[in-house]
């Protein structure tokens, strides 16, 4: 059989040990000038990190890290065909390799699946459970900083519209406005409905159902039924306790994202980029709801269902080209023709008169 | 394999780095890639093979280190500092929502605590590489305690901060001084005998050159009228920033005059970092020895400057090859959606394809810094040692075990690793 030359270290001390190698037909026999003899049979060989040039062997599942390393690349190759656990091509790596990719994609895959169905479902199962109590205090947290961080106005003084005199007769009919609405959804629960200063044509409902509608709805509405169709689709929102499934579903995929997926250059940028994607596929559906609920209840109400459709059309329409990526809307033209389906054939009596609309007009003007 | 390593070895007391740039290129290229597509999770296997690059071509005295660790390891480790974090987080959390002084305080607990847990997980994570770094058949051990090593460290951070960074040297060299007296090599202790005033020394002309505009803008502001100033922004109203103006002529002059000497801090920070960070690489393998096993280093600051200016080159390449991509892109995109703007599903894919944009340009320069900068200065670094006293090397022997990955997994989840 063929033999070289090798260097051995004993794994006891950091001597270096000039060797013999010779392949027998079981194993590798290392033999020093000293006379002392060693096996290593071929199966329990394992190839080591090393630079190219040098093969780097040890004995597989030792605690003692003897090491042999051959540099004559001739005997290398040789003891490399033998030896089931060397590998110097690097096929096993590439295995582990490929393994660790099929199965990220296949983790990442059901991460996706999970956090497209799951999260969701997850949180609409859950919300029906939570009690209104606890509902109640997250609503309250919420609140809190929406206050504090959207509608804080600049000069210190309150969001709020409808609360000093110029303003009352405004709140007075958008309280005859929900008082209808509210006697034809019977929620268990009052609602809780203001106009705050806020320049965008909008309204948002917070986890507990408190609902905010901005001023700058109201000056671009033309009838009281535009405003009460925006606020029966809130209400929906309210119904559906959309505020705090909202709340749970991002908690949800903070959780799968953020702790799951570990951090690498960009990483956040991907969690980020997927839950912005997920959220909004999510409010998509939650929307349609919520305007199937509203349209209900403005034919329940006796209001002009019409009049929510035409509302939706002049916000959607407003909202710039550029600002439509991630919009939580579903696309403003089917919103609207569905609505203009369910909108009942009675003959619909107006929210309020015309002096009460000029008042709820003014709800704000108390401060520019 | 390369014949010309083939025949021999070193017996001198030089170290040598055997390693190509080619194949280093196409294990990071590749781990790039990979890390994409497993949404990071790749990041264990690359570590490792890239420590095992390093560590294998490095030749110390005529043979090369080994590196043992696994990206099994890694993982097992970092899923373990994902149980032990997850409670700190929620502690946290809970903490910054109460109402009392605990609420108010807990931004600073909670820096001060991850901070602490940082340096806890950095002194663990050196005691994983060092005990999977075998060399002529021997493992290196790390001993001392990773909490005393982890205050120690705050602490210095703090004294640093406060002394606007000149305490630097000293930290450096008591925080080596703790890591290398617990170091060891089999039986053969490890010790730092650098000094951190000579380093302060020489370091101090740069400090005081970025550090000189900046007293300069700071000096321009003690001729300002603070009180009228105050009163003026106190007073607010339509005209304000003209009764500002009003009540300190001269601050507008001050305020861009401190721009200014902002900028040019800024910009002497950034040529003088290679100069910097050859001079305590120098300075700190300088101070490093095994037994009687000593090192000096003759790193070249020429060198390190000129592993930037690759990177550089590299990095203005790669950005003219993502402008023109993302150019045809952005073409190719506003083509498609010019019939169909409105979308939901051209939304998604907008989105997306910024997103793909992003990810390819940072994981893109990342890569091109540890091609160049990181590679040249463990190339350079390893390089420019002089070893003496090696006969000590025949007689070392071994001693301690091997030591779990969690460190490496914290330092992972914290964002505090390095190599």
């Amino acid at each position: 059989m063929n033999s070289g030359a090798g260097i051995y270290f004993d794994g006891v001390t950091s001597a270096r040990r000039d060797v013999i190698v010779a392949l027998t037909p079981s194993g590798l026999q290392i033999s020093d000038s000293d006379g002392h003899m060693r096996e290593w049979p071929y199966n329990e060989i394992e190839g080591l990190a090393a630079p190219d040039s040098v093969l780097r062997l040890g004995r597989r599942g030792s605690t003692v890290l003897e090491r042999l390393e051959i540099r004559d690349p001739a005997l290398a190759a040789q003891i490399d065909a033998l030896a089931v656990h060397v590998d110097r091509a690097g096929a096993l790596q590439r295995r582990q390799r490929i393994r660790v990719v099929g199965w990220s994609v296949a983790a990442t895959a059901s991460l996706l699946l999970v956090a497209w169905f799951g999260v969701p479902a997850i949180a609409a199962r859950l919300t029906p459970l939570l009690p209104a109590g606890i509902e109640g205090k997250l609503g309250e947290a919420v609140d809190m900083q929406i206050r504090g961080m959207l509608l804080a106005p600049k000069d210190g003084t309150t969001p709020d519209c409808g609360t000093s005199p110029p303003e009352t007769a405004g709140r007075a009919a958008l309280d005859k406005i929900v008082r209808r609405l509210e006697a034809a959804a019977g929620l268990p629960h009052p609602l809780r409905i203001d106009v705050v200063r806020r320049d965008a044509a909008n309204a948002i409902a917070l986890p507990g159902g408190h609902v905010y509608v901005f001023s700058g709805l109201i000056a671009k509405a033309d009838n009281a039924d535009e405003v009460a169709g925006v606020i029966a689709h809130e209400i929906g929102h309210v119904a559906n306790r959309d505020g705090t499934k909202a709340l749970l579903q991002g908690a949800g995929l903070s959780i799968l994202f953020g702790m799951l997926l570990g951090d690498f250059v960009g990483g956040g940028a991907v969690v980020y980029g997927a839950r912005t994607l997920l959220q909004s596929s999510y409010s998509r559906e939650t929307e349609t709801t919520a305007d199937a609920y509203g349209a209900g209840l403005m034919n329940k109400a006796g209001g002009n269902t019409h009049a929510m459709a035409t509302m939706l059309d002049k916000i959607g329409g407003a909202t710039e080209p550029g600002m439509k990526i991630l919009l939580d809307h579903p696309e403003t033209k089917a919103r609207v023709a569905a609505i203009r389906k369910l909108a009942g054939n009675q003959a619909p009596s107006a929210f309020l008169d015309a002096s009460e609309w000029v008042d709820l007009k003014q709800i704000c003007a108390g401060r520019p | 394999m390369r014949s010309s390593d083939a025949d021999g070895h070193v017996t001198g007391g030089g170290v040598r780095f055997l390693g190509q740039r080619p194949p280093y290129w196409r294990l990071l290229i590749r781990g790039a890639a990979l890390l994409m597509v497993t949404l990071g999770i790749y990041r264990f296997w690359l570590a490792t093979d890239v420590r095992r690059f390093l560590w294998s071509n490095t030749e110390i005295a005529g043979e090369a280190l080994e590196y043992t660790g696994t990206a099994l390891e890694l993982l097992i480790g970092f899923l373990v500092a994902i149980a032990i974090l997850i409670p700190v987080y929620t502690a946290i959390f809970l903490a910054a929502l109460d109402l009392g002084i605990l609420g108010k305080l807990s931004g600073v607990i909670g820096f001060v605590a991850l901070g602490v847990l940082g340096q806890y997980a950095i002194y663990r994570a050196r005691r994983y590489r060092l005990t999977r770094t075998i060399y002529r058949g021997l493992r290196f051990h790390q001993e001392g305690s990773a909490w005393a090593y982890a205050f120690r460290a705050v602490l210095w951070w703090i004294v640093t901060a406060l002394s606007f960074g000149l305490a630097y040297p000293f930290q450096l060299a008591s925080l080596e001084r703790y890591k290398m007296r617990n170091t060891f090599y089999g039986d053969l202790a490890g010790a730092f005998d650098g000094s951190g005033i000579r380093l302060f020394v020489r370091g101090l002309p740069m400090w005081m050159l970025v550090f000189a505009p900046l007293a300069l803008a700071v000096s321009g502001f003690i001729g300002i009228d603070w009180k009228a100033f105050a009163e003026a922004v106190a007073q607010g109203g339509d005209d304000a920033m003209g009764k500002i103006e009003g009540s300190n002529p001269g601050l507008g002059a001050v305020i861009v005059f401190a721009m200014l000497m902002g900028g040019v801090s800024v910009t002497l920070a950034a040529i003088l970092y290679p100069a910097f960070q050859a001079m305590v690489l120098r300075w700190w393998s300088s101070g490093l020895c095994f037994g009687t096993i000593e090192v000096r280093s003759r790193l070249s600051t020429r060198r390190v400057y000129g592993a930037y200016a690759r990177f550089v080159g590299y990095a203005l390449l790669f950005s003219i090859a993502l402008g023109i991509v993302g150019s045809v892109v952005l073409l190719a995109v506003a083509a498609v959606g010019g019939t169909a703007r409105f979308g939901a599903p051209g939304e998604i894919a907008a989105t997306f394809a910024a997103l793909v944009g992003y990810v390819v340009s940072a994981l893109g320069f990342s890569t091109i810094y540890r091609a160049t900068v990181l590679l040249s200065l463990w190339q350079l670094g390893m390089e420019s040692l002089q070893l003496s006293g090696l006969s000590a090397l025949d007689k070392v022997k071994a001693t301690g075990r091997p030591s779990s990955a969690v460190g490496e997994g914290l330092a992972d989840a914290l964002n505090v690793g390095s190599y």
